[in-house]
């Protein structure tokens, strides 16, 4: 009893001082991605110069976690690729370029990434013919429409005179996962005898179900790292990803930054909105 | 010769007792199935973790301030981890241990009959919950209102952490106390009642003293529970990048990083054989070796009760007695010496003094109110929290299925997704996770209840008891992400069986075998003994009349448990995260391909596919009605059974 109601009246009081913890402007919440991620590998390389992150960024398991977090926290800012952006966040202008698909690929904005395949050796038989698939015209309009930005000079996919029966396994990735997913839905209506299955789980499931025979193709947002080199694993590149800088909606601060301002922040050296306005 | 016709029929008793003797070898094998599993989980987690021990070095991992994997250089720091985990555990304490304590004296003592029946299967069914449902809630209600009524710039906190690992903490606290409070002896209260004391003096002074060590076995399993859970804190504590403690330590805002977490959150995408995934068994282990302690304790403590139970002489309680009060005068000394530093470092010196002025002088106020009054005060007290419970309760139920309704519908459970889960339906996801639970219990429940039965039948209390117990026990209280690294380090590494359906099932299994020895075997011993003699008397051998006598009586109270499995094994998103599910639209073929899940799809749907607000309600609700109706016909049958079996 008495423990309980010391125990009460500590915790009432540490509410109340919280309380009253009141700040001008609006503090800035720091939303990332864990550490294995392929998105904050290449954040890490080409906004942070691979310097220390603040710690207080807060780590998120997805894309999507990201992009939920910062639409309900007012004073948050994240990182996330093209595809994530919508109406219940606000994407930065980086040194001043719109995050756009058009600005991807006419190369001005700044932060973009590659997105990959792996197949264990050379790829073959229905597993080549659907890499070559995405990486046609018709593939990567899927990754247009999919938020993901096309690669340049693709060719329309020839399917003239081969058939394919079978399954294919594809697996990996969460960040390629709706590529895949809509191009395996339109690769089984042109090959009716083959069974397409795509399933995620991050880029290191993919690495690790492709390398071990469970998948045909790994699916991943980050290249492959040291300890993986020598699984045999061959690489192929499939789309860019634009990553966009977004802040909650309600944020009136800013509507752009430079990298620099953005490496700041996740630094910790910049802490409140207020400071970054005009 | 005239031995030779002897030994004819000797022939037949023979073959017979070959039987016997192989009934009991694969019985025996059964039983201490449990002990190998929770050696190997040991072994394969020290042998993936050993690398980074030998790396970074066990004295800097284990108190290194900074764990960031994947920087120049690489840390391995795990003190900010181990702390968070601490502190998230002690916050959900401070909420979970007096509504669990109210509920449980309220049921076993205050109330009614029929508010029995209706309450404690309700505080059960909280237990069905699962942690992934808990951690939806969490994410999108509980954060959102902390961060609006505390004016904070995120709710993703400590805090939240601790009041979401607290609610989960209750149903396990509150059975087990609540077995503890009902089987103190009847005599004891009569005589308290008969002396003049009232009810409350009589829970207060009588009951809850002598149920007490109990009652700290409850709160240690509830400790184990909450330093274990991985989903729920994953979702809504913040998890700073590389780990935080808190700035002041009192300061339950800050976001914080668990164990478990870590590892929910970067095993799924982290390259393995890399020193980081060495680094994130190192965590794994850290975090077994913390919840194999607490059990340990809670063990003994048990063990102990039973045998002061067993062995009630009067001698032997003066001394104790004795070194009991020291015992508690100084504990409560040292609560107090803490409480009061803390308060110090987080109100500063004049609020302290005028708190400790204040609780002096209600000290004494109490000492002044009548026996009557105080009893009025101590039951409002406990009327409030259990009903603060039921509202809880009722939040969390309330909001799942008014936001799943409109879901739900007969497409969305009998078609496949489309547009990455955003529309469609979940039906490869329930069938995934009824073939996930179907291998499980098809694993389990053959061990499980042969293990039981070498346990109850075939062996008399000794050592090697005590050593299967012990080690079902620990199995027990093992973190389920714990399971889920050592199934994905053994089964789909090691033995190659790769991210699979028969991993996921084994993994399951692993998990839900302890509950099932231990259901079984309570059902069994609730079997006559005269029942066994009248059969063993009529010339059965033992192995007939466990078949025909022992077993079937037994049937439904080894039901009860197999469910029980079920419904934990339905719930559960850490084991199988590593082992079979994938997010995916297909039906499995084989079992040695992956397949999707109910609680893994709600996960991967909360965070990480955009758009899916909707589907994301349908699925948790789903989810929930099909692990609650488990525990539903878990209880009923259990009630039932507790009725008609009067022997």
């Amino acid at each position: 009893m008495i423990i309980g109601l010391i125990g009460i009246i500590l915790l009432s009081t540490t509410l109340l001082s919280g309380c009253t913890q009141k700040q001008e402007g609006l503090s800035i919440v720091l939303i990332g991605r864990d550490s294995t991620s392929g998105t904050r590998v290449y954040f890490s390389e080409r906004v942070m110069n691979n310097e220390n992150f603040s710690q207080n960024v807060l780590d998120k398991s997805s894309n999507g976690a990201v992009q939920q977090t910062v639409a309900q926290t007012p004073g948050a800012i994240g990182y996330v690729g093209l595809g994530y952006v919508d109406s219940t966040v606000k994407a930065l202008k980086i040194n001043n370029i719109t995050a756009s698909v058009e600005n991807v690929l006419a190369g001005t904005y700044p932060i973009s990434r590659d997105l990959y395949m792996f197949t264990k050796g050379e790829a073959a038989g229905a597993a080549k013919e659907f890499i070559e698939y995405i990486q046609s015209t018709e593939g990567q309009a899927i990754v247009q429409e999919q938020g993901f930005v096309p690669l340049p000079n693709s060719a329309p996919y020839n399917s003239s005179g081969k058939t394919f029966s079978g399954t294919l396994t594809v697996s990996g990735s969460t960040t390629v996962l709706p590529i895949a997913d809509e191009a395996a839905t339109n690769f089984k209506a042109i090959y009716p005898g083959l069974t397409v299955t795509v399933s995620g789980g991050g880029s290191g499931a993919g690495i690790t179900a492709v390398s071990g025979g469970q998948a045909d193709i790994g699916m991943s947002s980050r290249d492959l790292q040291p300890s993986e080199n020598n699984l045999g694993l061959v690489r192929y590149t499939i789309a860019k990803d634009g990553i966009a800088i977004i802040v909650n909606p309600e944020n009136t601060y800013v509507d752009g930054l430079t990298i620099a301002q953005v490496k700041a922040i996740y630094k910790g050296e910049i802490t409140n909105w207020k400071d970054l306005s005009k | 010769m005239v031995v030779k016709l002897h030994l004819n029929p000797k022939g037949y008793f023979t073959k017979k007792s070959i039987k016997e003797k192989s009934v009991k070898t694969i019985l025996f094998i059964s039983a201490i199935f449990a002990v190998i599993v929770i050696f190997s989980i040991i072994f394969f987690l020290f042998r993936d973790a050993y690398p980074i021990f030998l790396k970074a070095g066990i004295w800097q991992f284990l108190a290194g301030m900074r764990w960031n994997p994947t920087g120049l250089p690489p840390l391995y720091g795990a003190l900010p981890l181990i702390v968070g985990t601490l502190l998230v555990t002690i916050g959900a304490m401070v909420i979970a241990i007096p509504l669990s304590l109210c509920s449980a004296i309220f049921i076993a003592e205050i109330a009614t009959p029929r508010m029995k029946a209706i309450i404690k299967p309700a505080i059960e069914l909280l237990a069905g919950i699962p942690s992934v449902v808990y951690g939806f809630f969490g994410l999108i209600v509980l954060t959102t209102w902390l961060r609006v009524s505390f004016n904070l710039p995120t709710g993703e906190s400590w805090l939240a952490g601790s009041i979401l690992l607290g609610i989960m903490a209750i149903p396990t606290i509150t059975s087990v106390a609540e077995d503890a409070i009902s089987s103190v002896p009847r005599e004891y209260k009569e005589g308290s009642l008969a002396v003049g004391a009232t009810r409350w003096q009589t829970i207060s002074k009588v009951i809850v003293p002598s149920a007490l060590s109990g009652i700290t076995a409850a709160i240690i399993l509830g400790i184990g529970r909450a330093i274990g859970e991985t989903m729920a804190v994953m979702m809504v504590c913040g998890n700073p990048t590389y780990g935080l403690i808190p700035q002041p330590i009192t300061n339950v805002f800050a976001p914080i990083k668990t164990l478990t977490a870590t590892l929910g959150i970067e095993m799924g995408e982290v390259a393995s054989g890399s020193d980081h995934f060495h680094a994130l068994f190192g965590l794994a282990l850290i975090l077994l070796i913390i919840t194999l302690v607490v059990n340990v304790i809670a063990t003994m403590i048990l063990g102990r009760l039973k045998e002061k139970q067993h062995a009630a002489s009067k001698k032997k309680i003066l001394l104790p007695f004795k070194i009991q009060e020291k015992i508690k005068k100084s504990f409560y000394l040292l609560v107090g010496i803490i409480v009061v530093w803390l308060l110090f470092i987080s109100v500063g010196l004049l609020l302290t003094i005028s708190i400790l002025v204040i609780i002096v002088v209600a000290y004494y106020l109490t000492r002044k109110i009548t026996a009557k009054t105080m009893q009025r005060i101590a039951f409002g007290t406990i009327a409030l929290a259990i009903i603060t419970v039921i509202i809880i309760l009722s939040i969390i139920l309330v909001y799942i299925v008014s936001n799943g309704a409109g879901a739900l519908s007969w497409d969305f459970i009998t078609t496949g997704p489309s547009n990455v889960g955003r529309s469609g339906g979940i039906f490869p996801a329930i069938v995934g996770t009824l073939y996930l639970v179907a291998g499980a219990i098809a694993i389990a429940l053959p061990l499980g209840v042969g293990a039981a039965i070498y346990l109850n039948e075939y062996t008399r209390e000794g050592k090697l008891t005590k050593i299967i117990r012990a080690g079902a026990d620990l199995l027990n209280g093992t973190p389920s992400i714990v399971f889920g690294l050592f199934g994905f380090a053994f089964l789909v590494l090691y033995l190659k069986m790769g991210i699979s359906l028969i991993a996921g099932q084994l993994t399951l299994s692993f998990m839900i075998l302890p509950t099932i020895i231990r259901t079984t075997e309570e059902a069994l011993k609730s079997v006559p003994q005269s029942l066994r003699e009248g059969s063993f008397a009529l010339g059965a051998t033992k192995w007939q009349t466990i078949k025909k006598v022992v077993l079937p009586p037994a049937a439904p109270g080894i039901l009860t448990g197999a469910i029980l499995g079920i419904g934990r094994a339905a719930g559960e998103t850490a084991p199988i995260m590593f082992t079979a599910v994938v997010f995916s639209n297909y039906i499995p073929q084989s079992v040695f391909q992956p397949v999707n899940a109910l609680p893994y799809h709600l996960f991967t749907l909360a965070t990480s596919i955009n758009g899916s607000k909707q589907n994301q309600a349908g699925t948790a609700l789903v989810l929930l009605i099909l692990v609650i109706c488990f525990y539903l016909i878990a209880i009923l049958l259990r009630n039932r059974y507790r009725k008609t079996m009067k022997w």
